[in-house]
């Protein structure tokens, strides 16, 4: 039989498994990308229903998906089911992980924050003692953060604060509506910044790698895409020890495939590849693969009414914000390291019939009077990514087609707690001083996970001991073997991490391809 | 027919086919081709070439690939049938249902959550639900019972409004998020109230109320089971060697 390999293998096609192929496939390179689900058929596979006309009325079938807040009945095809693929956790530490298997990876589903991490983040070793330095700064990364905000439209503010660094935006200059004017002029006496809220337009009703990355790499003819294809185990050497390529499984019919490949770039998102990593015996000489696990809490605000805006009248309200971290910069806040940032909403529509104590014809009559007026604050908190929050794998349950699962041990503590509660008294204190009515204080946040941000398990350091992977994202072990998801992440920040791994994607592709044509990979 | 005239007919058949392909440059890296739309595969048509080359076969094909869907409009069941009740207790399911009506009446020319049939939608997806979702209702509903049974001397069922609301309104609190009361009877409050409001606004009832008053149902993207396969195997197992009979076994 003929003998066959391919240069560069991408596992994996979000958004950094998709940049990578952009990027090698506009410089010569040939690129194999393997996605373990379908291609959607965005035009055949989604339709425009009423609830009514589903099976389960909008309620989803019961249990199908106890970890997914986000699934409704409409989405929930789109979610990974932990029946097909499992996973646990330790009693008492539940965790939400929010997966997706299709081409594209997470990518449509983002919620499209744009932020670029300051070196508060890139140096916070240097800056409060916790964790570890990033091997790069911001001026590191800086030039690609331009090229990405650039290619996803990022729109936003020039704000000039340091630990929310501008970016290359569309700017964005709409003045703020007289309500959202108040919060802002709030927040101003009280020390605490509010800016625009910094956001990816993408094109075309989407900012995805499946519109704004693979195609360029099609456009090369340089691209073999393959989905349905479920990478059981990256494959080394003996002799050499790096890896040369993957054993793959059909997902419908469960064929095995041999794969070889020349150079590895491994994009399955941060638990998919330490799992993928853990079953391949690779990447693990630190010991720390797998460690570290971080993300960001989410869930934790208040809900308010605007007064003025009862009743639908218009101009009053509208528009978000968002308050960047200012905690724990230049002074010490008592109770927490690190600190938060704030999504800000108000909008002119319907009111959440949840926020009243009320039911029957007196809700209605609140729904009416306060129709208009909602203003809502929700927590981004920076999650601390100690040694102990980690995976492991189970070798005693499998997956659907055989694979070992994960058993994810993690949890927040008295840091998160008090974060959250500084983060509710605030802005309800701000939103009060600003004369709106303060609904609902929730200090409860989600578990972890639910953020869909998980990074660290595959940390960046220089020193081969300290991290997985160099500042190239080119693992230590093994010199042809490359990881570009947030696995790399070194500390979470408060920061949506889809523009930094797009930028450390574009980055260390670059690095590749010039590796590749100097032959050192 | 001859080898050589088979793999000339062959060759047609497949240049009929893939015109499209034609028209499409195919890159010289990408090792995936534009599909072929022709609905006999390389592989029948080397196995029965008689089929593969029949010209009324193949015309035949050709139309059952064009064939569109005709239209038909289909209703929902709740049009023409009721949920049958089957999983909470007669005294449970007379509680939900004055529960049901006092929380959800009818206004403004919609229906309440009795005329939505809101009590027997959930009696089906609570009795289909996990064991701890099933505790919930259970208890919440004894509790309320046993509440109005102590405070006005008469059962949740049979309770005027003013008695009903003395059972309820101590427990009602304002929420956000993912996150309702923890207390437990609080918990159970805010989260059927949701649930008796949603299978309310999203029954077949209220879109009909809706579609009269000129007023448009609210619609979400749904997005179809894709490209399945993960459960057939999961419900069905890997192929084996002692699995199926094969195809020609059956043909």
């Amino acid at each position: 039989m003929a003998e066959k390999k391919v240069d560069v293998l991408i596992i994996g096609s979000g958004h950094t498994g998709g940049m990578a192929a952009k990027i090698l496939t506009q410089k010569g390179i040939a690129v194999t990308m393997l996605d373990a689900g379908p291609a959607i058929d965005w035009e055949k596979d989604r339709t425009l229903k009423a609830a009514n006309q589903l099976p389960y009325k909008g309620f989803d079938a019961p249990g199908r998906h106890p970890h997914i807040f986000q699934a409704s009945e409409f989405s929930a095809n789109q979610w990974v089911d932990e029946k097909v693929i499992p996973y646990n956790y330790p009693a008492g530490q539940q965790y939400n992980w929010v997966r997706v298997r299709s081409l594209g990876g997470r990518s449509p589903y983002w919620g499209r924050q744009s932020f670029r991490l300051s070196d508060f983040e890139f140096k916070c070793k240097d800056h409060d003692g916790f964790g570890e330095n990033w091997p790069i700064s911001l001026k590191d990364l800086a030039p690609y953060y331009d090229r990405v905000e650039e290619i996803f439209q990022v729109s936003g503010h020039h704000d000039n604060l340091p630990q929310y660094p501008d970016g290359n935006f569309v700017e964005d200059n709409s003045p703020w509506s007289p309500a959202m004017q108040r919060f802002v002029d709030a927040g101003k006496k009280m020390g605490v910044p509010v800016t625009k809220a910094r956001s990816a337009r993408g094109r075309d009703g989407m900012a995805a790698s499946l519109n704004l990355l693979i195609p360029d790499a099609v456009a090369t003819g340089k691209l073999t895409t393959i989905t349905n294809a479920i990478v059981r185990k990256i494959t080394t050497d003996k002799n050499t020890g790096k890896v040369d390529g993957a054993i793959f499984i059909d997902r419908h019919s469960h064929r095995e495939m041999v794969l070889k490949a020349r150079v590895v770039i491994v994009a399955c998102g941060t638990l998919e590849t330490t799992r993928l990593l853990m079953i391949s015996g690779l990447a693990n000489s630190s010991g720390l693969l797998g460690h570290h696990l971080s993300d960001q809490i989410y869930g934790a605000g208040i809900s308010a009414s605007v007064p003025e805006a009862r009743g639908g009248k218009p101009g009053v309200i509208g528009g978000g914000a968002l308050i960047p971290r200012f905690r724990n910069l230049e002074t010490k806040t008592p109770g927490f390291m690190r600190g938060y940032a704030v999504n800000v909403s108000s909008s002119p529509g319907p009111m959440d019939p949840r926020w009243f104590p009320e039911y029957g014809a007196a809700l209605d009559k609140k729904l009416d009077e306060y129709n208009g007026s909602g203003f809502t604050t929700n927590i981004m908190g920076e999650t601390l990514g100690h040694y102990e929050n980690h995976v492991s794998l189970n070798k005693a349950v499998v997956d659907a087609w055989g694979m070992p699962t994960l058993t994810i041990s993690t949890k927040y503590g008295t840091n998160e707690d008090n974060m959250a509660k500084d983060m509710v008294d605030t802005t309800a204190a701000m939103a009060e001083a600003a004369g709106f009515e303060v609904l609902v204080r929730n200090y409860k946040y989600n578990p972890p996970g639910y953020s869909i941000h998980e990074q660290g398990t595959a940390r960046m350091s220089d020193d081969p001991k300290k991290g997985v992977v160099n500042q190239w994202n080119q693992t230590h072990d093994h010199k042809n073997m490359f990881i570009t998801d947030a696995s790399v992440m070194v500390c979470a920040g408060w920061q949506n991490p889809t523009m930094t791994i797009l930028s450390l994607a574009m980055r260390a592709s670059e690095y590749l391809a010039e590796e590749m044509r100097k032959g050192n990979v | 027919m001859k080898r050589r005239e088979f793999v000339k007919g062959l060759a047609v058949t497949a240049a009929a086919t893939t015109a499209l392909a034609q028209q499409k440059k195919a890159s010289p890296n990408a090792a995936n081709p534009v599909p072929n739309t022709s609905t006999l595969t390389q592989g029948e048509q080397a196995v029965a070439p008689n089929n593969a080359s029949a010209p009324a076969a193949r015309q035949r094909q050709a139309r059952m690939a064009s064939f569109k869907t005709p239209n038909i409009p289909l209703s929902e069941p709740d049009v023409v049938a009721v949920t049958d009740v089957r999983y909470f207790t007669p005294a449970r399911y007379a509680t939900l249902t004055r529960f049901a009506d006092l929380l959800v009446p009818a206004s403004q020319g919609y229906p309440g959550a009795l005329q939505a049939g809101a009590p027997e939608f959930l009696d089906f997806l609570i009795g289909a639900s996990p064991a701890d979702r099933q505790a919930m209702y259970n208890d919440g509903l004894d509790r309320l019972n046993a509440d109005c049974l102590k405070k006005s001397g008469v059962s949740f069922a049979k309770a005027t409004a003013a008695q009903a609301d003395a059972a309820v309104r101590p427990y009602l609190k304002g929420w956000i998020n993912d996150h309702p009361p923890i207390e437990k009877h609080e918990n159970f409050i805010a989260l059927s109230h949701r649930d008796i409001r949603e299978a309310t606004m999203n029954s077949v009832a209220w879109a009909q109320a809706a579609e009269v008053s000129g007023e448009r149902v609210s619609v979400g993207m749904y997005v179809h089971p894709l490209d399945p396969g993960i459960e057939t195997w999961v419900n069905h197992g890997a192929p084996k060697a002692s699995a199926p009979l094969t195809k020609q076994a059956h043909s």
